[in-house]
């Protein structure tokens, strides 16, 4: 009798197994781009829901659906900093059913051991970027980026800059602030943006690195100061803040997004999609929710996005190599 | 004075009425399906409510929130399957209860008490938020450290009496909780590359898979070996005086911690649930029930949990900075509806603080009465023959598992720590000491190591806090051990009385 009920419960496990492995096939059936989209799209997102990338991909996907014509669904695959979905949108079938959110870690993840490098994807053009910004504590006694980088060369690797967790964005910006401006921080993980701003509040730490949608919030309301932004230009949430090249340290990095698709596109797809994804970029409402929430809105062609994507590549290779 | 006026005043409209009634459906379905969060249900909606004004908005997205938290209570003591993570503690003595035949009792003491904490989280919000969000920012990366060490010498009491298989289990959970990538060197910790294992080996699919599924595993394969039938029936639905007499303690201790763990950055209702658990335990006039189906137990862990809600709220709104995954998502559509959060706020809109108040008020009262209500539809669902009642179960796990990321592998991991859960419970190693070490392994160590990073031991000894905390740590090991020697002494000596132990865990 009882080896009956193991028998059953092995069953039980074995079908439901075998159950969810089959949910994940099916999909992917052969369309001619001649009249593409014919069906729904899946946009695959690689960050969980209700964060910054998120958000990003659902208001661009209401945009892409009213012109496309077709519903998009959008797809959390989290996992692995970005690896899982990733990984996952490089192998779906390059048919322009599949399209993802591609964050800036598809420039960095290569160069931490996975497989992972830009040239994957079809890229079908940039459009937003969350400059870095580095604030200190309101008490802080330093005042400008000038004093802060004299005081890491005074004493080089102990001025402690918290940053969002190892091997994520922040980090990897004040490696390159601290190559550009010729001294050594000491980059301190926390685990996530906002534990990181809330040490750079209390004072743990002497400085923060984080995007300006995470540092904003405690900088209106005077607890942090902004030191610089590592942007081209200034941000319209900080306009008083000066940018890094303004103050002499020529470093610009940030957590950027581009939209894209898996590698070898057919090209009339691919220009369907660059087209939708541009005027979607350029839209009224998705400009108005990228800003509000403290990021820049951009819209770059596919070859611009790709070349920008290839460098930032290579610079990655360089900051990880020292 | 008119603040307040403004502030309750401005939900009086039907829109915020049909806002609060929605959210409420929605959070306690989500609440009740395991493996989907408030903070998944939150952030999903939210995609919905940006576009809404910032009122009506507010009044989805917090009420999700509070009724995904009394939601989730009803699988824990039901089947033993957290709803989600707030609700672990819950499943040490509500599931017992049910078993006794006492689901009924279970369930409205449990409604009742996260009712009350939720209010209490809330009273304390509207009465001092600006001076407490100030305690927030007190524990850095030391005292947070030491809190959670503190936590860990709980280990021993989640046990069930068993001390050794307990620190056996606890050892499991915090092993599986070294996997993932090193948190301050970034490297790759036993992850064997696989790519789900990177940020850590996925928790919830490892909850559901010992409790729930361990369960029903269980359940199948002792059958007919009696005693060991699902939950049949409710019992007595009222408490009686007594029960309710004994109930005043726990919650109030639970009321007091929970809002307290709440208003720490990093720390939600799954560690409040089980640091108030612990802590009636302490105060209770009968410890030795705790785990086997107490009230105060239960009561204890749910007011807590609760009582979170309210002292997260306040830390996001207060700093800015939010107090858990859930107030991030909700931080986010305060930023894009134009709210900024920070002191300012309390300051400059107090009848906004007023308004979210109000509208935690409101839901917390509207779900408390669906709670009573609906809890009896839920026994029909249980009036099923046993064997569709395990299918129902294995699918719901199987679809909230997948639901959290999408993800066949978490599904898998999920199956294959129910048996790892049924072996376990073959042996007599309980799992509440694995999940302990696997929620709070990995925050010891990032925490600790973060110190180191800052500026050493020094960092530690220096602070008033974390040496509080860290003696605290020694003595509720001590003291309990102490006491029974000297108790043992005044009798004629049993032989084996146990040595005090030093906690284990500190400087790992």
């Amino acid at each position: 009798m009882r080896s009956r009920r193991v028998a059953i419960a092995a069953l039980a496990v074995a079908t439901s197994l075998a159950v969810t492995a089959c949910a994940n096939r099916g999909g992917g059936g052969e369309t001619s781009s001649a009249n593409y989209p014919s069906k729904d799209l899946t946009l695959i997102v690689h960050a969980g829901a209700g964060g910054g990338s998120d958000l990003t991909a659902r208001t661009l996907a209401k945009e892409l659906e009213s012109d496309l014509g077709k519903s998009i669904v959008v797809e959390n695959r989290t996992g692995g900093g970005g690896r899982v979905g990733l990984t996952y949108l490089k192998d779906r079938p390059a048919d322009g059913y599949s399209i993802g959110f591609i964050p800036v870690e598809v420039a960095m993840l290569g160069h931490q051991g996975a497989d992972i490098k830009p040239d994957q994807y079809t890229i079908l053009g940039q459009v937003m970027n969350a400059p870095a910004t580095l604030s200190v504590p309101a008490e802080s006694p330093y005042q400008t980026l000038a004093e802060f980088v004299a005081a890491a060369k005074a004493a080089p690797g102990t001025i402690t800059v918290a940053n969002s967790g190892a091997g994520a964005i922040w980090e990897a910006a004040t490696l390159a602030l601290g190559e550009s401006a010729g001294v050594t921080f000491k980059p301190v993980p926390y685990d996530g943006g906002a534990p990181a701003v809330a040490a750079g509040v209390s004072g743990e730490v002497k400085a923060v690195m984080a995007g300006v949608s995470e540092s904003g919030a405690a900088a209106k309301d005077g607890r942090l100061r902004v030191l610089a932004v590592l942007a081209p230009e200034r941000v319209a949430a900080l306009p008083d803040v000066p940018t890094g090249k303004e103050l002499g340290v020529d470093v610009v990095i940030g957590g950027w997004g581009l939209m894209g698709a898996p590698a070898n596109l057919p090209a009339e797809v691919k220009q369907r999609l660059a087209d939708a994804v541009h005027k979607a970029a350029s839209s009224a409402t998705f400009t108005d929710v990228m800003t509000k929430a403290g990021n820049t809105p951009m819209a770059t062609s596919p070859k611009d996005a790709t070349a920008f994507t290839q460098a930032e590549f290579q610079r990655f290779g360089e900051i990880y190599q020292k | 004075m008119n603040a307040l006026l403004d502030g309750f005043g401005a939900l009086f409209t039907p829109q915020i009425a049909l806002c609060i009634l929605a959210g409420a459906a929605i959070g306690m379905l989500v609440g009740a399906f395991p493996g989907i969060s408030a903070t998944m249900a939150v952030a999903l909606a939210s995609a919905f409510t940006l576009t809404m004004d910032p009122l009506p908005g507010l009044a989805v997205l917090l009420t999700i929130l509070v009724a995904a938290q009394f939601g989730d209570r009803i699988p824990a003591i039901l089947i033993n399957t957290p709803g989600t993570p707030a609700s672990i503690a819950t499943t040490f003595d509500g599931y017992a209860l049910a078993r006794q035949g006492k689901a009924g009792i279970a369930l409205t003491a449990s409604a009742y008490a996260s009712a009350i904490g939720g209010l209490v989280g809330i009273a304390v919000l509207m009465a001092a938020a600006v001076p407490l969000s100030n305690l927030a920012l007190e524990f850095g990366s030391p005292e947070m450290f030491a809190l959670v060490v503190f936590g860990l010498t709980m280990m021993i009491e989640v046990s069930g009496g068993k001390i050794v298989k307990g620190l056996l289990a606890g050892l499991f959970g915090l092993a599986l909780g070294t996997i993932g990538r090193d948190p301050l060197d970034g490297s790759d910790r036993f992850t064997f590359g696989i790519p789900q294992l990177v940020e850590g080996i996925p928790f919830i699919a490892v909850i559901i898979g010992l409790f729930g599924i361990t369960e029903v595993f269980s359940q199948m394969v002792e059958r007919g070996h009696a005693q060991q039938e699902a939950v049949r029936s409710f019992g007595r639905w009222w408490p009686n005086k007594a029960e309710n007499r004994s109930m005043i303690k726990p919650v109030a201790v639970g009321s007091a911690v929970g809002t307290i763990v709440g208003i720490l950055p990093a720390a939600g209702g799954d560690i409040g649930g089980i640091v108030a658990w612990d802590q009636a335990r302490r105060v209770s006039k009968e410890p030795e029930l705790f785990g086997k189906g107490s009230l105060e137990g239960l009561t204890a862990a749910d007011s807590s949990s609760n009582a979170g809600v309210g002292g997260s709220v306040l830390t996001t709104l207060a700093l800015g900075v939010p107090g858990d995954s859930v107030m991030a998502v909700m931080l986010g559509s305060m930023i894009i509806w134009g709210i900024q959060p920070g002191p300012s706020l309390f300051s400059q809109h107090p009848d906004l603080v007023y308004s979210i108040s109000g509208i935690l008020i409101f839901a917390t009262l509207l779900t408390l009465g669906l709670s009573l209500l609906r809890m009896r539809g839920v026994a029909k669902l249980l009036e099923l023959p046993t064997r569709f009642l395990w299918v129902v179960i294995v699918t719901f796990c199987i679809v909230g598992t997948y639901a959290v990321n999408n993800s066949v592998f978490d599904v898998g991991l999920m199956l294959l720590f129910g048996v790892v859960g049924l072996l376990l419970r073959r042996f007599g190693i309980p799992a509440g000491p694995i999940v302990l070490g696997l929620i709070l392994g990995p925050l010891a160590e990032r925490n600790f190591r973060r110190s180191m990073e800052l500026g050493g031991l020094e960092t530690i000894y220096t602070s008033p806090i974390a040496v509080v905390l860290l003696v605290a740590a020694v003595l509720a090991i001590a003291v309990p051990r102490i006491r029974s020697r000297m108790k043992a002494r005044k009798r004629p000596s049993p032989p084996g009385t146990p040595e005090p132990r030093q906690p284990a865990g500190v400087g790992s």
